[in-house]
């Protein structure tokens, strides 16, 4: 395999790993791993907004690529097929061609389709409304709100990304949904369906990875996620702030 | 107690769903929680003190992921995340937001507190289970 084509395949792994949400240590592990299990040196920096990588071919020339990233989601499962592809590659070189089929299949293996995802996040607040020691009618309630936000989330994410606005806006709906439920309601406590609802919109993700690539010594990358979460959070409380100050001026 | 820890080990089952983790990993990643807020549980009732037990706890869920991770051969993030979920202070944080809104500040001021610690807290335990879980197979590695 020439270099040129290990450059590719290492760098479409490291792209893939990146959108996907990987550590920016596990990036560059698996990169330097990928080449230098086809015998070449390589330096590489993997950063939230690109990966970076330069190899020394056959003939002592340098040859340096990168490749942005675009966009992001969570996904953890390509991240673990592409970790143990990485490790697969070590015992046994793949050549190109075959290697390119698997990161092709790695690229488009299925999500869970759209319906058990909504499903999955109206259970995630019934189960926190109730943890947090709400009622079943507050589980009920919080689960409706947020099947309504998972979808506007999605659908709004497809338009491009404006992602603190959103953020803010479902923190807004969150907190809009759960007064008008109050005063309809009078059984139901506004404190236990927000607890509920805003369980979805945890950064989860992004705080553990960013405290592990600052263990790991890449403060640049750690930083940049760690504040991304910070603001997600202020911005969620924003919103549901600025829902529950109107709701006093209003007194519905 | 028991139904607290069940709503914990389904409470780390579905967010993960939303994140796409391998369907064969699910059901550990709900006991990595369920074991999390047990020990928090735990540790709350020994020592009424939330920082404690959130550190317990997220030590707890780091040291569990860091070891599933290695067993089963996959990236600890799948166990840490969901096992953070159930520790995350929703209740006050909420509250803190409440008393802003009400301008009582020195009340929001206790409770911002308080979710400062808790945060730092699980942000810290996860911290040190990783670092100790590398210091020990760096060791191993150097002995070999």
């Amino acid at each position: 395999m020439e270099s040129k084509q290990v450059l590719e395949i290492a760098l479409s792994a490291g792209k893939i790993l990146m959108s996907n949400g990987a550590e920016t240590y596990r990036v560059e592990e698996t990169i330097e791993r990928i080449c230098n299990s086809y015998n070449l040196e390589c330096e590489c920096i993997a950063t939230t907004k690109g990966v970076f990588v330069s190899v020394i071919d056959m003939n002592n020339e340098k040859v340096t690529s990168l490749k942005k990233i675009r966009e992001t989601r969570i996904d953890l499962y390509r991240i673990e097929l592409i970790n143990s592809f990485s490790r697969s590659i070590k015992n046994n070189p793949v050549c190109y061609e075959e290697a390119e089929k698997i990161l092709k299949d790695i690229d488009s293996t299925p999500y869970f389709s759209f319906p058990i995802r909504l499903i999955a996040a109206s259970m995630t607040s019934f189960i926190y409304s109730l943890f947090f020691k709400g009622t079943i009618y507050e589980a009920v309630v919080s689960a409706v709100i947020s099947i309504g936000i998972y979808f506007m989330l999605e659908k709004v994410s497809k338009l491009g990304s404006f992602q603190f606005f959103q953020f803010f806006f479902s923190g807004f709906i969150i907190g809009c949904a759960s007064l008008i439920a109050e005063s309809l309601l009078p059984f139901v406590n506004k404190g236990n369906v927000i607890t509920g609802s805003i369980m979805i919109l945890i950064p989860g993700v992004a705080l553990a990875n960013g405290i592990k690539d600052i263990i790991y010594g890449q403060f640049t990358a750690g930083m940049a996620k760690f504040g991304e979460a910070m603001l997600i959070i202020t911005a969620v409380g924003a919103g549901i702030g600025t829902a529950l100050t109107l709701g006093i001026g209003i007194k519905l | 107690m028991i139904k607290q820890i069940t709503l914990a080990f389904l409470g780390s089952i579905f967010p993960v769903i939303l994140f796409n983790i391998d369907r064969k990993k699910i059901i550990w990643a709900g006991f990595c929680g369920a074991i999390g807020w047990a020990t928090y549980i735990s540790v709350y009732n020994l020592q009424d003190s939330m920082g404690m037990a959130s550190f317990v706890g997220a030590f707890t869920v780091g040291i569990y992921s860091e070891f599933m991770a290695r067993k089963l051969k996959t990236p600890a993030i799948q166990f840490s995340m969901p096992g953070m979920f159930p520790l995350v202070p929703g209740i006050i944080a909420y509250k803190t937001i409440n008393y802003i809104v009400q301008q009582n500040y020195s009340a929001a001021y206790s409770n911002g507190i308080q979710v400062i610690i808790a945060a730092g807290a699980i942000g810290f335990g996860i911290m040190l289970s990783t670092t100790t879980f590398r210091f020990i197979s760096k060791l191993t590695k150097q002995k070999s």
